[in-house]
């Protein structure tokens, strides 16, 4: 040895145990969080061709189901305004007095989901009826009026299960004494609930299933990481680390990756938005509606952006553990 | 310190490599542990560096035994005992520094510790001055006393050791088992498998013999505590 140090400079002179404080291990268990974090992301820029590609892929497998519920919500949307337009023609008994007939309106329009009641009497039907169909000469010749005298009533906008709903009002009012009968035409309302219903359930298990792809990638990823890795990892493993120690560069991999998959589906989507909204303006204009397509919003670039992360902390931990487990004492 | 009481491993391919092997090891005690190849030198290590359980027997370190010790209790265990690696198994991507850091690292010291901790195991090893280097910069032996020092350097009361000379040259040998006389005399348990016999015959210390898994010889501790 070249320089011979005193036994003062030895690191074990009075090898006792000295006890770490808790502040100093939090201070270490920061810092060293802080410099994880540095180096995953400087090993996402070590390789960008990499990890561009699977970022895209994660990307696509987030984008392609939100656009499809992105998509049912617009057509929920266009339903529900539809829907309001579903007017109730509740048909008055004959012979109901008019004392009768304001007690029914205000029945009617005391429910809660009605909108607004428009009365027309028996003798304003007739009148109606004569001046567009035609036969009034032919009305005349009638002894009585055979028309019966209608509420219009209008339900308020519903939310989703609107159809349920209407059907409730329906019987609600059918109830009513002076009430003969109730027409509604709801059964294009229940095809259009049913079929949004299905919609739903596919993108679900869509969504379902490219959450599981990404889960498989980023895993795949990770162990590549790993693998590379594996060295180190035995080492460090020996010196005393734990499991969390190990875990948590890896940890902090999928997440960056999870979540630059998240930000890049936000962008391709608002992308398409905007793109496809123009076009959708000009539809609505021929339509003379006011439609507007309803987009991503800062809650759903946030949810993208939380998904992707949560898919990749999930990815990374079980390629990280499913490797820990094969190095433990046997 | 370190008790082996009928201990047996027996590898899932049936090889026998330790066959009820019982000796122990004082507190302060330096042994060294010889025998030819496939003795069962390096599966006795890892049973202390519990990579491997025993098949049988206990084990016991401190008056705890090993062989029930949880798995989650792995890690505390194993920052209680340094580790001299043959092949010294740094990290190349990483300094000297960052090196001999990592078990305090682990361990959680707190950054303004490690650095004068770090540096005291460095100047023990007479490589103060190469705590900027990377390690495939450093000679063989330089390597060897980094590994040393990163063994060291969370002050453990037991060092392991599996041929930290296995590639070096006499005189280079001779200064690392010196390091590690050092590291006896302020009260560290020592343990060193080598197959150098050459070299620890010239000194004085208990020398525990395997030969195909079994006991064959326990020289006596000329140089006790």
């Amino acid at each position: 040895m070249a320089r011979n140090p005193g036994l003062t400079d030895l690191p074990m002179r009075g090898a006792k145990d000295k006890k770490i404080s808790l502040a100093d291990r939090w201070k270490s268990y920061i810092a060293y969080h802080r410099i994880t974090l540095r180096n995953a992301f400087k090993k996402l820029l070590v390789e960008p061709v990499q990890t561009l590609l699977t970022v895209t892929v994660i990307a696509i497998a987030l984008a392609l189901p939100s656009a499809m519920f992105l998509m049912l919500k617009n057509v929920e949307q266009l339903g529900s305004g539809v829907q309001a337009s579903a007017q109730l023609s509740v048909f008055i008994k004959k012979g109901v007095t008019s004392q009768q007939i304001k007690q029914v309106q205000k029945q009617i329009s005391d429910l809660p989901k009605v909108f607004s009641v428009d009365y027309i009497s028996a003798d304003q039907a007739l009148q109606e009826f004569k001046a567009l169909s035609g036969f009034g000469q032919a009305l005349t010749y009638l002894d009585d009026n055979p028309l019966p005298a209608v509420f219009l009533v209008q339900p308020i906008r519903l939310g989703t299960s609107s159809s349920n709903q209407v059907e409730q009002l329906v019987t609600t009012i059918t109830s009513f004494n002076a009430v003969d009968e109730v027409l509604v035409d709801m059964l294009w309302l229940q095809r259009l609930s049913v079929m949004t219903d299905i919609s739903q359930k596919l993108v679900l298990a869509m969504g379902v299933s490219l959450i599981i792809g990404v889960l498989l990638v980023i895993g795949n990823t990770i162990r590549l990481g790993i693998h590379s890795r594996k060295e180190e990892i035995v080492v460090v493993k020996l010196i005393g680390a734990t499991d969390a120690y190990v875990r948590l560069p890896f940890l902090y991999s999928g997440f960056l990756l999870g979540l630059l998959g998240g930000l890049m589906a936000s962008i391709l989507l608002v992308g398409s938005l905007l793109w496809i909204g123009q076009s959708v303006s000009v539809l609505a204009a021929l339509y003379q509606s006011k439609f507007d397509l309803t987009g991503l919003g800062f809650s759903g670039v946030l949810g993208l952006c939380a998904l992707g992360s949560v898919i990749g902390l999930c990815g990374a931990w079980m390629a990280v553990m499913q490797h820990l487990r094969t190095i433990e004492p046997r | 310190m370190i008790c082996f009481d009928n201990v047996s491993k027996r590898y899932p391919t049936g090889l026998e490599a330790l066959k009820r092997i019982s000796f122990e090891v004082a507190a302060g005690e330096m042994a060294f542990l010889t025998g030819p190849s496939g003795a069962g030198k390096s599966t006795l290590l890892k049973l202390l560096m519990l990579m491997e359980r025993p098949s049988s027997g206990a084990l016991l370190i401190n008056g705890k035994n090993l062989t029930r010790l949880s798995r989650s209790a792995i890690p505390r265990y194993r920052r209680q005992i340094g580790v001299v690696f043959q092949n010294h198994q740094l990290l190349s991507d990483r300094t000297v520094f960052e090196n001999v850091a990592l078990p305090l690292q682990i361990s959680g010291y707190p950054p303004s510790e490690t650095g004068r901790r770090v540096r005291a195991a460095l100047d023990g090893v007479g490589l103060l001055d190469k705590e900027s280097h990377y390690p495939l910069t450093l000679s063989g032996g330089q390597q060897q006393r980094v590994g040393i020092a990163r063994a060291v350097v969370h002050k453990p009361k037991i060092l392991l050791a599996d041929e930290p000379t296995g590639n070096l040259d006499p005189v280079l040998s001779a200064e690392i088992m010196a390091l590690f006389r050092r590291f006896q005399n302020v009260g560290v348990t020592v343990l060193i498998a080598t197959h150098d016999l050459s070299l620890i015959h010239t000194l004085d210390h208990r020398i525990i013999c395997l030969a195909d898994g079994m006991l064959i010889s326990d020289g006596g501790s000329a140089s006790g505590a």
